[in-house]
């Protein structure tokens, strides 16, 4: 029988990492073979090989580069707000304070509400004069009607706020699960030793879950441009292109322009961009843990 | 133990603060899809005065987003039920592997999963308009079911090594194949662990947005992508759009709470459960 065994589970086992390979790296060689080559849609078969033309387009692209900027911002300062954040609010959700509990329960919801769901949530949330934000203002008798989608500066700050929106509830929710691990008599000991609750905080609970936010934020930064659904909607990647990240400007370049090969070769460098930097931070962190 | 005032302080500040920014806007979108239009503009706003259906008849009546709704049903629970008969064989094998070759081949399914979604759009579009599967909900599920597998194969693999494996043992001594362990002895031991990736599967397919708006046209078209249709371009009458979003937000905050351990990724679970 245990000879067997192992037979039986590549029986069970291949069809789906088959299927797993066949339409993962498939479509990937696809994309890579694309953005290597001149491709019109409407005549596929004079498509030829131009090597690295496409990626020479980079270069000479202003709207490239600033996208490529803008990704930058909105990959590096929502995740850096998300664990501050996500910190800040898991020490207050760990405390189980009365009226508190039904936060423990409800406070994960905006990170699976449908992402296009959320780009129109916020939208209305913030349209100029009669949207909740100006609500929220009028209960504190201000009069507030400006137009954040309307200027870069304000728009991107939107974005960002809407990224963290989205990722706060899970960062919180593993920082919590990762304080609410620490053992109570670490707290009781450092109360008899006459720490206040701040200073408990400060020398016991950050230094322990520190280690975990290293791989949170390697999470979160593979994640954090799939609110790709509420640019769509909110903004439109502008204006004037301040909220237009690569995958954006790739799809944009895909469906809208039809220059598939060059979308290719922009989809192929932030990929291995991004991947490749999460990856190094992985290793990174692992080794650190090890040396340890 | 010596109460604290700065542990209530802190608290109920930061949980308050929190509670506005995390659900003001969702239920503003709520206030919004129960107003009469002429209370959608008034200044200052307000909150719903007399709360109105209409909205909501509104959007059931509209065959285009109904059709879509049902769109999103049919492509979630047909994704569920192709990733369920690709990941539970297979998890059940690697849960039943050793140690290392487990560990290895859920690093795999992880890493074929690492890659945006978005470096997938340009090679399913093309393939799938050269095969005119293109609107189609076929499309669909397949790209849906692509993107679930790692994550069934992660949970479902996990939920396998709690099955205790002298019932397995037991059972297989008495002459049932390995297929019928699997299917007459493991799979109703981890039955809850199944339902909550199902959940998961679910969830994950009715919020997919990217290949939706690019795999469909009319047809095949869910909900996360016909809801775009009623947000006004005048910016007047922003009740549809409001209703629409409450409608698909039902399943979301009905099912849940019932995947709560398990929303925030396959990865980050084992170093949580703690």
């Amino acid at each position: 029988m245990a000879s067997s065994r192992p037979k039986v589970s590549s029986a069970l086992i291949t069809p789906a990492i088959g299927f797993l390979c066949l339409a993962t790296l498939v479509p990937i060689a696809a994309v890579v073979a694309l953005s290597f080559g001149d491709f019109n849609i409407a005549f596929p078969e004079k498509t030829r090989f131009i090597g690295l033309y496409n990626y020479a387009r980079f270069l000479s692209d202003g709207r490239f580069i600033n996208a490529a900027l803008v990704t930058f911002i909105l990959v590096v300062v929502p995740v850096v707000l998300q664990l501050l954040c996500g910190l800040a609010l898991a020490i207050a959700l760990k405390e189980k304070l009365v009226g508190t509990r039904w936060m423990r329960a409800a406070f994960l919801l905006p990170s699976v509400v449908p992402p296009a769901v959320g780009g129109i949530v916020w939208k209305l949330f913030l349209i100029p004069g009669v949207g909740g934000l100006s609500y929220l203002a009028s209960l504190f008798g201000h009069n507030f009607e400006a137009d954040l989608l309307g200027s870069k500066t304000s728009a991107l700050i939107s974005v960002i706020i809407v990224s963290i929106w989205f990722g706060v509830p899970i960062v919180a929710l593993l920082l919590l699960s990762s304080l609410d691990s620490i053992p109570d008599e670490i707290y009781e000991a450092a109360n008899l030793d006459g720490a206040s609750w701040a200073q408990a905080q400060w020398h016991i609970s950050i230094p322990l879950v520190l280690p975990a936010m290293g791989a949170v934020a390697v999470f979160q930064a593979l994640e954090v441009l799939g609110i790709f659904p509420v640019i769509f909607v909110l903004t439109g990647g502008g204006p004037a292109g301040a909220t237009e990240p690569l995958n954006f400007y790739a799809f944009l370049n895909a469906f809208t322009y039809l220059d598939l090969d060059y979308s290719a070769a922009i989809l192929v460098a932030f990929t291995t961009t991004i991947v490749g930097v999460c990856f190094w931070s992985i290793s990174q962190i692992s080794a650190t843990r090890v040396g340890r | 133990m010596r109460r604290d005032l700065g542990r209530r302080i802190y608290g109920y500040l930061v949980s308050a603060a929190f509670a506005l920014f995390l659900f003001s806007p969702i239920l503003w979108t709520l206030s919004t899809s129960l107003k009469q239009p002429t209370e959608m503009f008034q200044w200052p706003p307000v909150i719903v005065r007399e709360p109105s259906a209409q909205h909501y008849t509104a959007i059931i009546a509209d065959k285009d987003f109904s059709s879509a709704l049902i769109n999103s049903i049919v492509v979630s629970c047909s994704t569920i039920i192709l990733t369920m008969a690709l990941s539970i064989p297979a998890a059940f094998g690697i849960s039943h592997l050793q140690k290392t070759a487990m560990r290895r081949l859920l690093t795999l399914v992880l890493a074929l999963r690492a890659a945006p979604a978005m470096i997938y759009i340009i090679p399913y579009f093309l393939f799938f308009r050269q095969v005119h599967l293109v609107d189609t909900k076929i499309a669909l599920i397949i790209v849906n079911t692509m993107f679930a597998v790692p994550l069934a194969i992660w949970y479902l693999s996990a939920f396998f090594d709690q099955v205790p494996r002298e019932i397995e043992e037991a059972a297989m001594i008495d002459g049932a194949s390995t297929l019928q362990t699997m299917t007459l002895i493991s799979i109703p031991i981890a039955k809850s662990g199944i339902i909550a990736t199902a959940i998961l599967i679910f969830i994950g397919s009715w919020n997919e947005f990217l290949f939706a708006l690019t795999l469909t046209r009319d047809d095949a078209k869910t909900a996360a992508v016909a809801i775009l249709n009623f947000i006004p371009f005048e910016g007047t009458d922003w009740g549809k759009a409001a209703a629409a979003c409450v409608l698909m937000l039902v399943p979301i905050v009905v099912f849940v709470p019932f995947v709560k351990k398990y929303v925030a990724g396959p990865t980050t679970t084992g170093s949580v459960k703690g």
